[in-house]
């Protein structure tokens, strides 16, 4: 009996196409969770196509541009300006602070990357060919100051260790009995 | 400043945008109205939510739920070009036969 019922249950999971724990249930779909027409599609073609994926992603239908169709997996998204969250308005009231977006506005296909802790598109506070200059100035000075260090070394005068007692003649397993030769390792 | 150049793919200041000062017209103006009134429409319909004094769950986001549907279906869209099947093999053919002769050889050495 109890595996009837599993087997019947397991049918109804089977053939219901619904979402969340209501569709377990009853085998019906639920009517929250988004409609089926809400979900991003694949290219449009027509401008009916357009107009109603412009209407679905909250964008003006002039506005609405999806990714040119090179089958690289876009569907219809629409292409926004790549422009990171860094860039809008830190004063307006946004529903989202940290992520300077409102409630349903359409996400940039990048947001991920956009956010305040990664990628940044704001004007860069010095010129580009002045960025350029500074950098790579500030690089090759040092190289070429290292390369010339290489060639031209400079440390303090060394000079091979002097040992007393005649160059350590005993130590050294010399002749106690025989007179070394005297080493002056000094001058006065 | 005249000869201000943005770095690249960097954006210029609202300021030095020649667009803010040349290019006005009134369809310029209407359409920014209509973007205003698209944003103030979803903001009409989040603040009702989240006012509601009976509301006991999240606000659900649907542009948020297409855009994670459309960044991990891809798929279906796929097809291959020249483009993406470059792009598939130097991706994952590619290392795969250079990092076994690599491996393979420095084992060996």
């Amino acid at each position: 009996m109890a595996g009837v019922g599993f087997r019947k249950w397991a049918q109804a999971l089977t053939k219901s196409k619904g979402t969340g724990i209501s569709a377990l249930l009853s085998g019906c779909r639920a009517a929250s969770g988004g409609s089926k027409g809400s979900l991003p599609g694949s290219y449009p073609t027509t401008p009916e196509e357009k107009a109603a994926a412009a209407k679905k992603y909250n964008i003006r239908v002039e506005d609405y541009e999806p990714y040119p169709d090179k089958g690289e997996g876009f569907g219809d998204y629409p292409k926004l300006p790549d422009r990171s969250q860094h860039e809008r308005d830190p004063w307006y009231k946004w529903d989202h602070p940290d992520l300077r977006r409102n409630w349903g506005e359409p996400m940039h296909w990048d947001f991920d990357m956009y956010i305040r802790n990664r990628v940044d598109t704001s004007p860069s506070p010095v010129d580009w060919i002045s960025m350029c200059k500074q950098l790579f100035g500030f690089i090759g000075f040092m190289l070429f100051m290292f390369y010339i260090g290489e060639k031209f070394p400079s440390y303090q005068p060394v000079a091979p260790k002097q040992y007393p007692y005649n160059n350590l003649y005993l130590e050294k397993g010399g002749d106690p009995e025989k007179q070394p030769e005297e080493v002056k390792n000094y001058g006065i | 400043m005249a000869d201000y150049r943005e770095a690249p793919l960097a954006t210029r200041p609202r300021t030095l945008d020649p667009n803010d000062y040349f290019n006005l017209s009134p369809e310029k103006r209407r359409a920014d109205e209509e973007r205003a009134a698209l944003r103030a429409n979803l903001k009409r319909q989040y603040q009702t939510q989240l006012n509601n004094p009976h509301r006991k769950e999240l606000i659900e986001d649907p542009a948020l739920t297409r855009w994670v549907y459309a960044r991990s279906n891809p798929y279906p869209h796929f097809r291959p070009t020249f483009k993406t099947s470059l792009l598939g093999f130097a991706c994952g053919v590619f290392p795969l036969f250079a990092l076994y002769y690599i491996f393979k050889t420095d084992r060996v050495r």
